[in-house]
């Protein structure tokens, strides 16, 4: 699932605060309470200090300009101006403390949830996608950060704003300040409102945008598919229904803002005209000055601003308290495969491994692994073949203890093995994988990975036992040259040849490779054949094997079917039997041979008579 | 608003192109300049409104609050001023809502028919354009460069306009109250725009630096929970973690850099704002003092220059934003200005189906940017009905050959004849009509299946047609497991087919478009033993009776071919059947045939030494 649709999902989810969530989110600003106190107590100062602003204002026209008093005006304009330097010193004040604690926060909850995600099982990752895990340490903990500070921040200085506001005016004139508050719940109400409506649109909008994304998406990647069949035309018309879906969407929620700001407006204009014509009247009494009338209009002025932005706030708030519980439940999520207490470490993984009534699922309860037993001698290499499905992958995972089993015993060494650490299994352990992985860096950083404390020369030995080595030296960079994301700078072949020599610098006792379907050139394909035998020299290995060479080299195969072992012994000892090995051995020799013969390369013949003749040897 | 039904949704945006940018974006416009200008229109009136307010406020307090005389015909003024506000705000309100109504409408508009446009144009360009231009880089122009473009039309084009507005009127209002006054108060003005022009340019640069980190931090996180078992196989949870706190500090200083910078621009312009200000009460309450103004004027004053000054500063970050818009602009155009490929450029118009019968004479291709010829003087026939195998080398020309036939891409010397007649006669639309493409890994779109199977047949197809064709390319079955049968989605949100199960949907869906020539990659390398069977006879159903081109990658399929080619660097180095080719000792064809016969050999060899 794409990033974009898992944003919109969980953006539909909102929440209240409760008190347990409250608690944790001010412990997550227990560490930096005084920048906190630092920040609200300024912007609340800033508040404080606009409304005094106009009360200077006020002074100035009641006391200065009425009473023609120069000295008066002088003296509040000095005042003035030191409040400006005053106020500047504290916008400072609040932009970096809360600025900075924001991102500060920010870098605390990832820093926590990766961690935490380092720990998990790898059966958490597979109930959620990565895709949900990004969103977890990306947007949610840029909503929490933002809530703690910029968001503790709007309510301070809205809540500040209006008070102040509200505190001046009664100060003015008890009477006109009574009129306004009346006002304010109402002008909350009709902003939430809004907001609420306009939320719906805007959501509505986004589902519409990442549908149109989809099908530029589609009708590019499939533009030969279109072309061929000539769709075009109704192609067209289909998308012109998507992009007025948007159009509708997008129009609606931007006029519905359109009408916001007004709305607000005309009410707070009503409660202007009140104050106008009640002002007025007082007026003629002595009761209102022309400078409480300035105030007025100002204070009714700049409440709007709060007014409007509570609302978003308000919107914001419960977003990022869903992101909160999210980021906290995944926090508590205790690991499935752990150490337990008293846990040993496992000497050497060189000894008997032995699957003992194992019975297996994962999260689905469909059973993986039924009653499934299994002895393996120390060095024994053992080649696991078999439809999709059908408990491989199964079989490693649970070896690798990625996993452990629902019932049954996995001992090595007669004990069972989760009296071990696990450290000091996945330690002794290699892992190949059938699309091999590697990390942005360099091919060294790469080959390192297996062994932090590896020198030089173990690397560069690593990488000539695995083959890798030659083809390296041919890169631009050798050593050096980057492999890009993920490694998708290097061909399928390369990176497998990166990743055996890694799993060789590991030095593992325990040898695991899934091997790869997909075909290499004959080249490659030689190399890590010779790097696997290498690998496997003294080591107990076990393979999910898709190339003849490996099963022929295998001491013992297994058929696995259904998670039962169907078949077992040596390659001769199946083909012989004329069974299912015998099905699948058949096709997959000619399969490979016609790929090895290079049918559709045959042209260029005299490299395909070379390879014919390594496997031949084989 | 009669304009707001019956909105085009289709422009043709090659119209906009132009050198200068900003000619470009107005010649965008086409159909909603009215209503654009309306917008502009009706929001200076909202701010003459705003403004207006101000000056009300004065002859209110230099009338009323002033006379204090308690005489009878105060209360009613008081009553007109009051409502004149309330009218006013209506007044303000009213045309700021219909403005910013008209602005989305013309953004929205604008951005919907671009949308459309691209879409179109991009599906209409030619097969050379698609194969040298990466997905990504048109999906990216497509969402990020049109929204930048939606952005500069609803928010940034009218955001500069209105604070221009705002500027003017109350300049010219201020200009009224009190010439040296309205000087007096804009002396910073200039200043603070060429600082924050500056500051807004700053940032961005110093923002995209801190959302680079954010991305490598992505990219770090990404490859630790795509690579978990990596990770845990090698047990180096420990140097994960330092890698990513390495990234995510970096992160954070990054973000810190910049606040420093937020938190030094907006107080020290505060600094500035706040005694501009201050410098204008000053002198307007000295001039109030000395009765050069009144105090209604000082009042009035008061509330303008608020809206004159501290909008400014926002007109710097608009106009720094509206270059992304210019930018997009020229992304979006290099687009608009690739030249279509015509669908309907044919003379000859057939009214039914070809019959299929096809010959090459001396046909060569090159590329456009092209140095040598990929295909050099082919020359072959193919009878109605016949099948074609095409074999060679990765690089021979065989799909070259292939994509001659649709017209993906033109031969560039002599001749191809379909039924008698020049290819080049046929419109594309027609000539695609009469051929069906069956790929080895064919591209699905993510609909149901049902959709995908009729997907381009261009008639409405009665259910039983459409599963006659999935049972006749062996699928029916297969789809049948599927939770939703036909109406399972394909792709992300439904279910995976594996290639082999793609290729018979792509089957059935060729035998409803029911075609007189057949293209067919015929790879089956990663398929089973039971649905290589399956699709093999779902593929000679398919065959019978249609010209059909097979680029083989197998043996079987080269024998049963009528025709056989081999082609080497562009060229047919050995033409003929499978029993002519074969005697030719010294031929390619020869050498492949050995390998099948070799193949066989082995095996048999092996069998027989285990046993």
């Amino acid at each position: 699932m794409s990033e974009e649709i898992i944003e919109l999902e969980e953006e539909e989810y909102t929440s209240q605060l409760t008190a347990p969530v409250f608690k944790r989110i001010v412990g997550l600003l227990k560490p930096h309470w005084r920048w906190v106190v630092g920040f609200l107590l300024t912007i609340a100062l800033v508040s404080a200090q606009d409304s005094l602003f106009t009360y200077i204002n006020k002074s100035i026209i009641d006391e200065g300009i009425v009473k023609r008093d120069m000295d008066v005006i002088w003296r509040l304009a000095t005042l003035y101006g030191g409040l400006v330097i005053l106020q500047s010193g504290l916008v400072f004040t609040f932009i970096y403390l809360a600025g900075v604690l924001g991102e500060r926060v920010q870098y605390d909850l990832r820093k926590m949830l990766f961690n935490h995600l380092q720990d998990l099982s790898l059966s958490y990752y597979s109930q959620n996608a990565v895709g949900r895990l990004m969103a977890r340490v990306t947007s949610d903990t840029g909503r929490v950060s933002d809530l703690v500070t910029w968001g503790m921040l709007d309510v301070t200085w809205a809540v500040m704003n209006i008070a102040s506001a509200t505190f001046f005016m009664l100060l003015i004139n008890w009477r006109l300040g009574l009129i306004v508050l009346a006002a304010i719940p109402i002008l909350v109400f009709i902003a939430i409102k809004f907001r609420k409506k306009i939320l719906v649109e805007f959501r509505e909008s986004r589902r519409a945008n990442s549908k149109i994304t989809g099908a530029y998406n589609e009708n590019i990647a499939g533009v030969r598919v279109v072309k061929a069949l000539g769709r075009e035309d109704e192609n067209l018309e289909e998308f012109q229904g998507l992009t007025s879906n948007m159009y509708r969407a997008s129009y609606r929620a931007a006029w519905l803002s359109a009408l916001f700001l007004p709305t607000v407006q005309i009410i707070s204009a009503i409660a202007l005209g009140t104050i106008i014509w009640y002002g007025g009247i007082q007026a003629q009494v002595g009761l209102m000055t022309i400078g409480g009338i300035h105030a007025f209009v100002s204070y009714l002025t700049f409440m709007m601003w709060p007014v409007q932005d509570l609302a978003r706030v308000y919107a914001e708030m419960q977003h990022s308290i869903a992101s909160a519980e999210r980021i906290f439940r995944l926090v508590d999520t205790p690991p499935e495969v752990r150490n337990r207490p008293g846990a040993v470490a496992a000497e050497t993984l060189l000894g008997e491994i032995e699957f003992d009534h194992v019975n297996f699922y994962y999260e689905d309860r469909k059973p993986v692994l039924t009653d499934f037993s299994l002895k393996v001698k120390p060095g024994e290499t053992i080649a696991l073949v078999g439809p999709t499905g059908g408990g491989k992958s199964t079989i490693v995972n649970l070896l690798c203890r990625f996993y452990e089993p629902q019932q049954g015993v996995i001992r090595i060494n007669g004990r069972d093995y989760t009296e071990y650490t696990l450290e000091s299994i996945h330690s002794r352990v290699g892992i190949v994988l059938q699309t091999p992985h590697l990390f942005s860096g360099t091919v060294r950083e790469n080959i390192r990975y297996g062994r932090l404390d590896a020198s030089e020369e173990d690397i560069l030995e690593a990488a000539k036992i695995a083959g890798a080595h030659d083809f390296i030296i041919m890169l631009e960079k050798g050593y050096d040259q980057n492999v890009g994301e993920g490694g998708n700078l290097l061909s399928v072949g390369q990176k497998q040849l990166i990743s055996l020599a890694r799993a060789v610098l590991s030095r593992p006792e325990l040898f695991i490779m899934d091997e790869a379907t997909s075909s290499v050139d004959t080249l490659t394909e030689a190399l890590i054949q010779r790097g696997m035998e290498a690998l496997m020299k003294g080591r107990t290995s076990f393979v999910i094997a898709h190339r003849l060479s490996t099963i022929r080299r295998a001491d013992r195969i297994l058929v696995i079917e259904a998670g039962h072992i169907k078949e077992q012994g040596t390659h001769a000892e199946l083909l012989r039997q004329r069974g299912h090995y015998y099905r699948l051995y058949t096709q997959q020799f000619r399969h490979e041979l016609e790929t090895v013969y290079g049918f559709a390369e045959a042209v260029g013949a005299d490299e395909k008579e070379e390879a014919s003749q390594t496997l031949a040897a084989d | 608003m009669a304009t707001l039904t019956g909105q085009s949704t289709y422009f043709d945006f090659r119209t906009a192109l132009h050198k200068n940018r900003l000619r470009g974006l107005w010649r965008m416009m086409t159909g909603f300049r009215l209503p654009y200008l309306g917008a502009v229109a009706t929001l200076a009136i909202s701010a003459t409104a705003k403004t207006a307010t101000y000056l009300l406020l004065r002859y209110f307090v230099d009338n009323v609050m002033t006379e204090t005389n308690a005489d009878t015909g105060i209360g009613s003024t008081l009553v007109y001023i009051a409502l004149g506000f309330v009218g006013l705000a209506l007044f303000e309100g009213g045309f700021a809502f219909v403005s910013g109504r008209l602005a989305a409408y013309t953004a929205e508009g604008i951005t919907r028919r671009l949308r459309n446009f691209l879409f179109d144009h991009i599906q209409r360009l030619s097969f050379s354009y698609h194969s040298t231009t990466p997905t990504g880089d048109l999906i990216e122009r497509c969402t990020s460069d049109v929204d930048a473009l939606r952005r500069f039309f609803s928010e940034q084009a009218i955001g500069v306009g209105r604070i221009i507005l705002l500027f003017v009127i109350n300049f010219i209002a201020l200009l009224q109250l009190n010439a040296k006054l309205a000087w007096v108060s804009v002396i910073v003005i200039p200043f603070i725009l060429l600082v924050s022009l500056w500051f807004f340019k700053k940032v961005t640069q110093r923002y995209e630096k801190y959302q680079e980190q954010e991305a490598i931090l992505s990219t770090t996180l990404q490859e630790n929970l795509t690579g978990v078992r990596v990770v845990k196989a090698f047990a180096q949870q420990e140097y994960e973690k330092a890698k990513f706190e390495k990234d995510n500090w970096e992160k954070f200083l990054r973000g810190r850099l910049l606040l420093i910078m937020h938190s030094l621009f907006w107080p020290l312009s505060d600094i500035v704002l706040g005694f501009q200000m201050l410098g204008g009460f000053v002198f307007a309450s000295m001039m109030a003092i000395n009765g050069e103004i009144t105090p209604g004027t000082y009042v009035a004053y008061v509330g303008l220059v608020v809206w004159l000054i501290w909008p400014i500063r926002n007109l710097g970050r608009l106009i720094v934003q509206t270059s992304t818009g210019l930018v997009s602009y020229a992304r979006l155009m290099e687009i608009a200005k690739q030249v279509r490929e015509p669908l309907t450029d044919g003379v000859v118009q057939p009214m039914g189906p070809v019959r299929g019968e096809l010959v090459f004479e001396d046909v060569s291709f090159m590329y456009s940017d092209g140095e040598s010829d990929v295909l050099k003087n082919v020359s072959f026939r193919v009878e109605p009905g016949q099948a074609v195998a095409l074999l060679g080398s990765t690089g021979s020309g065989k799909t070259s050959l292939i994509n001659l036939l649709p017209r993906f891409h033109e031969y560039t010397g002599g001749r191809i004849l379909l039924d008698g007649v020049e290819l080049r006669d046929y419109s594309r639309e027609y000539l695609r009509k009469q051929i069906g493409i069956v790929e080895q890994e064919p591209f699905l779109f993510s609909r149901s299946i049902r959709e995908n199977i009729t997907y381009g047949v261009g008639r409405d197809v009665p259910e039983d047609e459409i599963v006659r064709a999935a049972k006749a390319a062996a699928i029916h079955e297969v789809i049948l497991s599927f939770p939703d049968g036909y109406n399972t989605l394909v792709g992300e949100k439904g279910v995976t087919l594996s290639g082999g199960q793609k290729q018979r949907v792509t089957i059935a869906r060729t035998l409803l478009k029911n075609p007189r020539i057949l293209i067919l990659d015929d790879s089956t390398s990663s398929i089973d033993l039971e649905t290589e069977a399956e699709i093999r006879e779902a593929l000679n159903r398919l065959m019978k009776d249609r010209t059909t081109f097979i680029i083989a990658h197998r043996i079987q399929s080269v024998m049963i071919a009528d025709l056989i080619l081999v082609l080497d660097k562009g060229e047919v180095v050995q033409m003929g059947t499978h029993e002519e080719l074969v005697t030719q000792e010294e031929g390619m064809y020869r050498r492949i045939y050995d390998i099948q016969t070799r193949i066989d050999e082995e095996l048999e060899t092996e069998i027989a030494r285990v046993d």
